[in-house]
């Protein structure tokens, strides 16, 4: 069987988010491999290691600018055999669909039997390109899988709902979005690290992948992004001097009364 | 066999990809076991076993070991990025100076094919620990005056001694010991290393009580004619002054390793703390009062880091001049982690003291280092005679 993983750069965490003049996301400082695409790529691994279904291949795919090389690395670094970047120009600005659209065409090269992915992006959290993706391949698609168990042909995944585990069977081929809660990633070992450049990484462009231009970036994307405000300031909140105990906590009790908090 | 001085060795300033994957990798990992695990460890009075096999699977601690003993081939260079980051998440521990410096610097270089399968595979996984033992209640920091000897018993030896001040004992399986081969005129020899086995016959050992100096404890040690075999000597029956330094500068590159990452991690504490604690209506960072020691001990510590990598890749090019720079890269940023530490004990107020804030916790490990692997005095001495040609003092 044949696993792919599908991988995003993303701002770093510790970086502040913001707006560039285009009205895109500012992608200027430092950058890391999605954090939730990690528990994606060792719930892959863990297929692979178990062995219940003998794993060929696990191979992570990204659409991005050259930069994101590093974002492979690290998923190769994490236990991806090798990787697909679709570096082209022409992609950037692409929206959810756009974006769908165009690594359903790379999954489309390399027709695995299972696609993985994390939750959301740390940037645009919009939870959706699995299911974009699985809608473009004809593949079923579940989100929030939080664990996994494939026999023969057919896949039963628990998924977490609003209000507990749902149990679902679907067939391979199939495109599953993990939820954080799936597995611990482990980390990378010192020798998956500097053996991370040695794994083929292949640059593919749209033309490459058979994907059309008009399709894809700001031309092949729906959405219009404008009107940027701040987020509202938090308001200070209530500061209740505490000059005599039993009256702070009267205020207090009276406060969370009144919001039906106890 | 001696190593050859590889001028191709440089020393890079750009950080690789690999180097910041390292870096993060090792602090995620320490990390993930919560800031204050080394304490917990010295409550418990138990070594910081979780954390160094976490680090140890992964290819951290032998990191410095070639690669055809198991280890990752990066050597004292890899180790440094090793030992930073490991102070820099609070996790430092002088098992990493001890056995994976000291022990996976001396037996790539002297040990026998034999010795390296026994001990250097174990030291390269984590799987073995080896203490070092040099230095001794009456010879201090003169080891020319070093007491602990070995005599000849047939076709193996006996080791009678003390040496006093031996870190991380407790979690050791064996301890490089270092003591000189009694003559049959009577004269001791040149400093002679052997690998014995902890808590073997004749051996006993007592704990020094220290304060907060990390998670590892610290012994006094007796040798009462402990068994030594002919196969446990390091580069014969004396390997002299130049073998033992094959030790001792890694010790020392490394001390000065986590001393930069203490002394990182002080700053980037107090940083944070004086970026966000407001008690004259802004940040009490505004106040040059309490950002020039923080910035000053910025500047202190790069430039240490940078010594530490330089004295690193020195030692890894088998360079005569990797003494000199081990000894100034540890002598400076033993200086450096003090400064900054006190700059962020200070900045934080009385806060600085709670052992909530981690602070405190900082200021042994950091002022260790002025004092030890070697002190400062002797550091300077070193420098005076051998970098200047200015008379031999001592």
């Amino acid at each position: 069987m044949k696993i792919a993983v599908l991988v995003k750069e993303v701002p770093d965490a510790a970086v502040e988010k913001r707006i560039d003049a285009s009205g895109r996301l500012d992608r200027s400082g430092e950058k890391n491999l999605n954090p939730y695409d990690t528990h994606a790529i060792e719930a892959a691994v863990q297929l692979k290691e178990g062995g219940t279904i003998p794993v060929e291949e696990i191979v992570a795919i990204t659409a991005g600018p050259a930069g994101a090389e590093r974002a492979l690395h690290k998923a190769v670094s994490l236990g991806a055999d090798r990787s697909v970047l679709l570096s082209d120009d022409a992609v950037a600005g692409s929206d959810v669909i756009a974006t769908g659209y165009a690594l359903a065409k790379l999954l489309e090269r390399e027709s695995p039997d299972l696609v993985l992915l994390g939750q959301q992006s740390d940037d645009g959290e919009n939870y959706t390109i699995g299911a974009v993706v699985g809608e473009f391949l004809g593949y079923p698609s579940l989100t929030q899988v939080v664990k996994l168990d494939i026999a023969g042909e057919t896949i039963t995944a628990e998924r977490q709902a609003e209000y507990g585990y749902d149990t679902v069977e679907i067939d391979l081929p199939a495109v599953i979005s993990v939820g954080d809660a799936i597995n611990e990633p482990r980390y990378p070992s010192l020798k998956a690290i500097m053996g991370a450049k040695k794994k083929p990484l292949e640059k593919i462009t749209i033309a490459d992948a058979g994907i059309e231009a008009d399709k894809v970036g700001a031309a092949g994307s729906k959405i219009e992004c404008g009107n940027f405000t701040e987020p509202p300031k938090k308001s200070g909140g209530t500061i209740i001097e505490d000059e005599d105990t039993s009256a702070t906590v009267e205020q207090i009790v009276a406060w969370l009364d009144e919001r039906k908090l106890i | 066999m001696s190593a050859t001085t590889d001028t191709t060795i440089s020393l890079p300033l750009v950080p690789s990809d690999e180097e910041l994957a390292i870096r993060t990798a090792v602090r995620d990992i320490v990390e993930g076991f919560g800031a204050d695990y080394a304490r917990r460890c010295y409550e418990a009075g138990e070594p910081p076993s979780a954390m160094w096999k976490a680090l140890a699977e992964q290819g951290f601690v032998g990191i410095n070991v070639p690669e055809e003993w198991g280890g990752g081939g990066l050597g004292m260079w890899g180790l440094q990025l090793v030992g930073e980051e490991l102070a820099a998440a609070g996790g430092a521990t002088l098992m990493l100076v001890v056995s994976s410096a000291m022990s996976g610097s001396i037996l790539p270089r002297h040990g026998t094919d034999a010795q390296k399968e026994r001990w250097l595979r174990g030291v390269a996984a984590g799987t073995t620990k080896l203490a070092f033992a040099i230095t001794e209640p009456d010879a201090g920091t003169n080891s020319h005056n070093l007491r602990t000897e070995l005599r000849r018993d047939g076709d193996r030896y006996l080791l009678r001694g003390q040496k006093t001040y031996i870190s991380g004992v407790e979690d050791a399986e064996g301890i490089l010991v270092v003591s000189r081969l009694r003559h049959d005129d009577g004269t001791l020899g040149k400093p002679t290393l052997a690998i014995i086995d902890v808590d073997g016959p004749g051996f006993s050992r007592d704990e020094i009580p220290m304060p907060y100096l990390g998670p590892d404890k610290q012994w006094t040690l007796y040798f009462d004619d402990v068994v030594v075999e002919a196969d446990r000597l390091l580069g014969g029956e004396e390997a002299g002054l130049g073998v033992l330094f094959d030790a001792l500068n890694p010790e020392r590159i490394i001390a000065a390793a986590l001393a930069n990452g203490m002394a990182r991690r002080a700053i980037d504490q107090a940083t944070k703390y004086a970026n966000e604690r407001e008690v004259w209506g802004q940040p009490i960072g505004a106040h040059q009062s309490v950002a020039h020691p923080l910035a000053e001990a910025k500047v202190e510590m790069e430039m240490t880091r940078l010594m530490t990598q330089k004295a690193a890749v020195l030692f890894d090019a088998g360079s005569p001049l990797a003494g000199e720079a081990s000894n100034m890269a540890k002598y400076a940023a033993a200086k450096a982690a003090v400064h900054a530490v006190d700059a962020g004990i200070q900045a934080h107020g009385g806060n600085g003291f709670a052992l909530e804030y981690g602070m405190s916790d900082m200021w042994w490990p950091a002022r260790l280092m002025r004092t030890a692997p070697v002190s400062e005095q002797m550091v300077l001495n070193h420098v005076a005679q051998h970098s200047l040609g200015l008379p031999k003092s001592y």
